[in-house]
């Protein structure tokens, strides 16, 4: 049976490795599976404003003790 | 007839020179790399095919295991390919050749197993006694489960080899009982008509390739991971 001839062995399984560990895994890696596009929320976000971020006393007049 | 029978299982060399691996990789021609946004309809029809098979695949394994996802898909792709293009006339099927399966079969097992050792010793050995065995039974059954865990790499090699070459071998030989029978038209028609049903059930070489990599996926990966 010519498949156990085994002089060829050598060429067989390094030319298999060459193309199904590095050729194939190459093609394959470069694949982009892409998400689905989805719906983003149109509320807007509320930005904070520079004076909203720090609270002092300043801001509300009314309460200080004076 | 015998060395007749065989020869198109020779690796084909021209003047010393390795044919053989050029014939290996052309299916790799088949499969075009793109790094466009959109591509065409060839490359899209093939990436969705692989993230069909990949989701049947994967989808069974913890994180651990996923990350074989590109061997097991590289692989899949790989010999399907290559058997497909084996049932043309006269081409070269590489996945007759003992060497190849071998060398398949051999690392990707060898790696599972070993896997499985280093992260998880007690459950590996574990494998080896199933539960509920009596007492007296254990040294056999535990001599008896060694030997089927060595023998899994033979069997996905001698499998995939012998289911190909067995194939390639009865289209030969029906082909040229139909080819002599021709001066005797009664049986033509009938022997013709089994040709074609061993064409399409050969088509199911693609089945093979899934039998193998889903049985090298599902027993050796689930066993050593899970």
């Amino acid at each position: 049976m010519p498949q156990l001839d085994t002089s060829t062995w050598l060429t067989m399984i390094l030319s298999m490795f060459l193309t199904l560990f590095i050729i194939f895994q190459l093609k394959i890696s470069k694949h982009n599976f892409y998400y689905n596009p989805e719906l983003t929320s149109t509320k807007m976000l509320k930005q904070n404003t520079p004076w909203e971020t720090k609270w002092t006393k300043i801001y509300l007049p009314l309460s200080l003790p004076l | 007839m015998n060395e007749n029978l065989f020869a198109s299982f020779i690796t084909p060399m021209i003047l010393g020179l390795p044919l053989v691996t050029l014939i290996v990789l052309f299916p790799s021609l088949l499969f075009p790399t793109s790094n466009r946004l959109v591509n065409n309809r060839f490359v899209t029809l093939q990436q969705w095919m692989l993230q069909l098979v990949s989701k049947q695949m994967m989808s069974i394994h913890n994180p651990k295991g996923q990350t074989w996802t590109l061997m097991l898909m590289s692989l899949i792709l790989f010999i399907g390919s290559t058997n497909l293009l084996g049932l043309l006339p006269h081409s070269f099927t590489p996945t007759t050749q003992l060497s190849m399966n071998l060398g398949m079969a051999i690392p990707l097992w060898a790696g599972a197993v070993i896997t499985g050792f280093r992260n998880k010793t007690k459950t590996s050995l574990a494998h080896f006694l199933p539960q509920g065995t009596p007492t007296p039974l254990i040294p056999m059954l535990v001599i008896i489960e060694t030997i089927s865990l060595f023998i899994q790499p033979m069997a996905l090699a001698v499998r995939l080899t012998a289911n190909i070459t067995a194939g390639h071998l009865l289209i030969h030989l029906i082909g040229g009982a139909t080819l002599a029978l021709m001066s005797i038209s009664a049986t033509t028609a009938l022997i013709t008509f089994i040709i074609l049903i061993l064409l399409t059930i050969l088509e199911f070489a693609v089945a093979m390739i899934q039998a193998y990599v889903f049985t090298l996926l599902v027993s050796l990966y689930l066993h050593d991971n899970t």
